[in-house]
This record gives C-alpha cells, structure tokens and sequence, in this order.
C-alpha cells in the first residue's frame, strides 16, 4: 500500500469536474523509409491503451483506409523526402495537422540513404544503384530530412525509435504537456548501464558521446560500438571535432572518420565546419 | 576501537557471512582495464577482487540511484503516492569500499541528510553496511592531497592488508554486531600485524605522487578564473560525454521529469542523475543558460569539484581519479591542477 500525500488540505479541496474530452485524432504515415518506425509503434506492448485513447485516423501499415488529406491533431512522419511524391505528401501532411512529429532516423536526419550527402554528387550515387534505369514512381530527389521543407514540431529519434519514448510522446500529448528533448549523449546513459567504454578500452569507432540518448545503450551494451541511428545530439552539442580528434589519435584516417559521423549526420549543419577544425579546409 | 585479525584463508567465509546482512555488492573485474560493484550471490564470491583501482562506478549509486520514483500522482484528484521502495528494500552490503569512496560518501551525506534531508537517500543509507579496505595509489591518485587517503569514521568495518589477512577495524555498533556473530572466523591482533600496518602505511606514501595539501586549491582556482590557457586549451578537447560527472563519487545534480502514463491523468516523477557538462543542466525557464558554453560548463566542473565544498571542511573532490580514467579524451585533471597550481 502506498502513502497517500494531499497537496491540498481537506476542507480546501475543489471537486474537479470530469470534462468529456475529445479523443485526440493522430495519423502515422510514410515517405521513404523502410517503415521500421512504423512497425515499432504497431508493436509497442501498449498499443491497445493507446488504441483507446486517441482517434488513429491513418496509419499506413495498419490500414488501407489510411490518407493523407484526413485532418489530424498530431501526425506522425517516418521517412525521409527522396522523391518529388513524398515531397508533395509531407506539405499535404504538414497542411492537415496540428502538429507534427518526425519520427526516426530517415525523417530527423535525412537516413542512411543520405549519407553520402556532400560526399557523393546525385547522379553518381543514382548510377550506382540504379545503373543506366530510371525510376518511374516518381522523380527522384536527392534524399533529405523532412526539416528541410516543413516545419517539425516535435522530434522522436532513433532506427526505430525505443518503445519507452513512443510512450512518452503520446502520454505528455494526452496529458496536455509535451516531450522533453533530450539534448545530452549515449554515453550517460551507457555508464548508467556499467558499460566498459569501447571508446577507451577497446579503441573502438564509438559514437556514443555525439549521439543522442534514449535508447539506455543499445548496442554498447552488446559490445557494439554506437554508429549514431540517433542522430547527433541536438542544441549544438554534439563535438564532432573533439571526437575526430581522439579517432585521429586511435589511428583512425580523415576519410573513415567523416564516413562514419556521416551515416546519420550527413545533414547536420555543424559537421562540415567543426571537422575542419581538425582536418583543416573546408572538404566539398 | 575495536580491532580483530581476518587471515586471508578466512575472507571467503566472511564474504559468505555478510550474505545475512542484505544484498552484497563487491568489486568484480569486469573488463581488462575497468572493475565495477556487482551483486555477490554464493556463488560468485570468488570473483571478489579485493585489489583493484577503482571502480566504474560510484559506490553514491547504492543510496542515490541514477533513476529513482519520487512519487506517483493523480491530476484529477491533485494527490501524490509516496514511493515506499526505499524504504522496503533489503540493505546494501558494500564490502570493498576504498578511504577515498568513504569520503565521499559522507560528502554525499553532508548535503542528502544534514542540509536538506533525502528521506529515500536517507533510509538506504542508514540500512546500508560499508566494508572499507586498504589500498595503494596507481598514477591517477590523489587522495592524500585531499586528506581522503585515511578515514577513521563512515564505516561499519574497515579491513587494512599485513602480511597475512587484514586488520578489521570495527566502526559502528551494525559492525559490532557482525563481529560477535562470526567470531569464529577471526584472531587476535598481533604486534607484528600493528608493524605491519606502519609498514604498509610508509609504503602507500612514498608510491603518491604528489605531496601536501590541496585544501587551498580554491583561492588558486578563483583566483585564476580567467586562465589565459587552461580553459580553453582543455574544454576543446572535452567530448561533453558526462563521464567525469557520472563516474564522480560526489556528485550529487540531478535533474527531475515527469512521465504521464496514457490515461492522461496519473504518472511518475522520476529523479535522474544530471551533469554539469549537459548543455541544459544550465538553462532555466525563459530560456537563460548560466553556461551556455563548453567551456564554461567544463570550468564549472573544477570550481565545483575544489571551491564549492563548505561542509565538511574538504573539497568536493577527494582524488580518486575517475574523471581522468574514465575520460575518452584523455583529459588529465589532476594535472591541470597541477598546472593552474603552478607546481605540485
């Protein structure tokens, strides 16, 4: 049995009346991913609460009844914008809903099929895939982060994203606050876990300290070092040139460094200038 | 005090002794370089390392947990539950705890009970037992400088290495309790045993390798706040990983959020251990970060750590020398302090 503590006292109280709320409407949808964040929030152990709590209007994976031009209090968004098509869902997306949550590596970060952004030209990487064929779904785009054309209000990392935070982001939405974002590192939370560090012991490729946290040290905990699916922490934060330099110094070449930080950081805005200031010159 | 002779045959019997007293945590290797405290079950008493370095993590984490429930709550009937966890858990057992570790914990102590008292840090920690044992200083030490390398108070028993076992000097009344319920496992201490701990204590000084007292470090550090190199120089390299802060025995920061559950009405507030190296462990509503900068948030961590500390007349810091071990950038504190010092 658990203690009870009232705020307030007794005869203070104020009966507070049960409104009857709307269930909020959500949607979950698609542009260019492998819909592995929408299978995560399918399968979340909870999903039959969430169920009963909100309106699912849409949800691609789930449903054929699923569209795009149903309006929604919060959508939720994997996939990166890799084609003019995806390009015109995520404005028709953003035009009917309240709010938006980028969910995942494709959508916050562009994916790993942005990588080699900056590295490789578009036409290089299409040939590589695709040889002398077109495509015909839609005209193909040089593969970017949904941030780059609308407005995100929320962001909910990860390739998936954990169960715990696709929780979280539903509870705050229904409880009427919103999801923290977290802006320290991995490694927090892998030291939480009385994890060796890979980075110093074993001089493993580690992204921990650049990666946000919230998955509790996934990999690491497997003894694999982190290869970012997070993304880098957020606000500035994330020391690419500190890091580069202790790769530098475990024998680590320029090329594989920036290689790596890229596979989920390709678009970040600091990348580029904060590994100048270890390699010097600005690379193209 | 009270004293008795463990022979080095004996330690088995004792760690499996201590097993009546809660749940028993030891130092285990748990990697080429790194120890850490685990749970000690029958089985695993013979991984015990009772020589090691230091471990992974503080031993804070037995009393303060990284994550605990503060409370759960109602918003629709603005009540809250009190989380009886702490307070219905079975004691820690710590055995293994260094003179440096002890500190701080009393450090810890000084703000979770005498200033503001924790009643979760509080009740785990005055059910819990500590084992000290001796040690010698590797190169990352300092804990003489810090006047932590000896402790005669924070403690249940404390184990000193002679030759042949250990001097157990016994703390606290729980510790006189353990003792007379396994008397049979120990003998009386002998002169050669006192020679021995002299011997052991000479020993453990010449291997420091720095001497006097750092107690001052304070007015050295405020007064070189602006630091032409240092600061700089030093917070470039830092990672921002918070592994200085996390494996720190005294750091006491945490950070405090609320998780709803999907009835939109009840949830958990949870306490969690926070950094100074985190960008938000500075900002405050509206928006103002108080070290908005790496390297005033690495700063922050030295004038913390050797100027903060009011209570218990030391500094916060008590040279165990995690924060450079554990660092993945090599930064080496103990050698800018050494350095903004001007000498040892």
């Amino acid at each position: 049995m658990s203690m009870k503590t009232t705020i307030i006292p007794e005869d203070q109280k104020i009966e507070i009346k049960e409104e009857t709320k709307r269930k909020p409407t959500i949607g979950v949808y698609a542009l260019t991913s492998c819909y592995g964040c929408q299978l995560k929030i399918a399968t979340v152990s909870k999903i039959l609460e969430i169920a009963e709590s909100v309106d699912i209007e849409s949800f691609y994976m789930l449903s054929s009844d699923s569209s795009i031009h149903k309006k929604v209090d919060i959508a939720f968004v994997e996939g990166s914008v890799s084609t003019k098509k995806d390009l015109e869902e995520l404005l028709e997306i953003r035009k009917n809903s309240k709010t938006l949550v980028g969910v995942g590596a494709c959508a916050l970060q562009g994916g790993v099929q942005s990588w080699s952004n900056g590295i490789k030209s578009y036409d290089e990487l299409f040939e590589n895939v695709y040889g002398k064929n077109k495509i015909e779904i839609s005209e193909a785009i040089e593969a970017k982060p949904i941030e780059e054309y609308v407005e995100v209000d929320f962001r909910l990392p990860g390739c998936p994203p954990e169960e715990e935070e696709i929780i979280y982001f539903i509870s705050t939405f229904l409880f009427g606050s919103w999801p923290e974002e977290k802006d320290y590192p991995v490694c927090q939370e892998c030291r939480f876990a009385g994890n060796i560090c890979l980075l110093i012991e074993k001089n493993e490729p580690c992204l921990g300290s650049i990666t946000t946290a919230g998955c509790n040290a996934r990999c690491i905990s497997y003894n694999v070092p982190c290869i970012g699916c997070r993304g880098p922490v957020p606000n500035d934060v994330a020391w690419f040139d500190s890091l580069a330099k202790v790769f530098v110094e475990k024998g680590f070449t320029e090329e594989y460094i920036r290689e790596r930080m890229k596979i989920f950081g390709s678009h970040h805005p600091k990348l580029e200038e904060l590994l100048a200031k270890v390699f010097g010159g600005e690379k193209k | 005090m009270r004293y008795v002779k463990l022979k080095k045959e004996k330690i088995r019997e004792f760690l499996l002794a201590l097993q009546d007293y809660g749940e028993l945590y030891a130092p285990i290797k748990v990697s080429e370089k790194y120890f850490d405290f685990r749970r000690i079950t029958n089985e695993q008493v013979d991984e015990v390392v009772l020589d090691y370095n230091r471990t992974l993590r503080p031993p804070r984490r037995f009393f303060f947990p990284e994550k605990e429930v503060l409370f759960t709550f109602n918003s629709k009937k603005v009540e809250m539950y009190e989380n009886k966890e702490a307070f219905t858990s079975e004691p820690v057992v710590l055995f293994g705890v260094h003179a440096c570790d002890i500190v701080g914990l009393r450090i810890m102590d000084s703000r979770f009970i005498d200033d503001q008292p924790d009643p979760y840090y509080r009740a785990r920690r005055e059910k819990g037992i500590i084992i000290g044992i001796s040690c010698l200083p590797d190169e990352y030490c300092f804990c003489n400088v810090r006047r932590a390398e000896f402790v005669d108070s924070g403690f249940d028993l404390f184990l000193s290495e002679v030759e042949d076992g250990y001097v157990i000097r016994v703390g606290s009344v729980k510790g006189h309790k353990i003792i007379d319920a396994t008397e049979h496992l120990y003998v009386k201490v002998t002169k050669k045993d006192s020679d021995d701990l002299t011997a052991f204590d000479v020993k453990k000084s010449k291997m420091f390798t720095v001497s006097g007292n750092w107690d001052s470090l304070r007015y050295t550090l405020e007064l070189n706040d602006e630091h032409p190199v240092i600061w700089m120089r030093e917070s470039e390299k830092c990672l921002g990983c918070g592994n200085c802060t996390i494996t720190c025995p005294t750091c006491r920061c945490y950070d405090v959020k609320d998780y709803p559950n999907l009835d939109g009405e009840t949830g958990v507030r949870v306490r969690i251990w926070d950094s100074c190296q985190f960008r938000e462990h500075g900002l405050v509503a509206g928006g103002h970060n108080f070290r908005p900068t790496k390297e005033s948030r690495f700063k922050n961590r030295y004038m913390c750590k050797n100027a903060y500390c009011k209570e218990v007349t030391t500094a916060y810091c008590v040279g165990c020398g995690r924060c450079t071990y554990f660092c993945p950038a090599g930064i080496n504190y103990k050698q800018n302090l050494i350095e903004i010092r001007g000498g040892i």
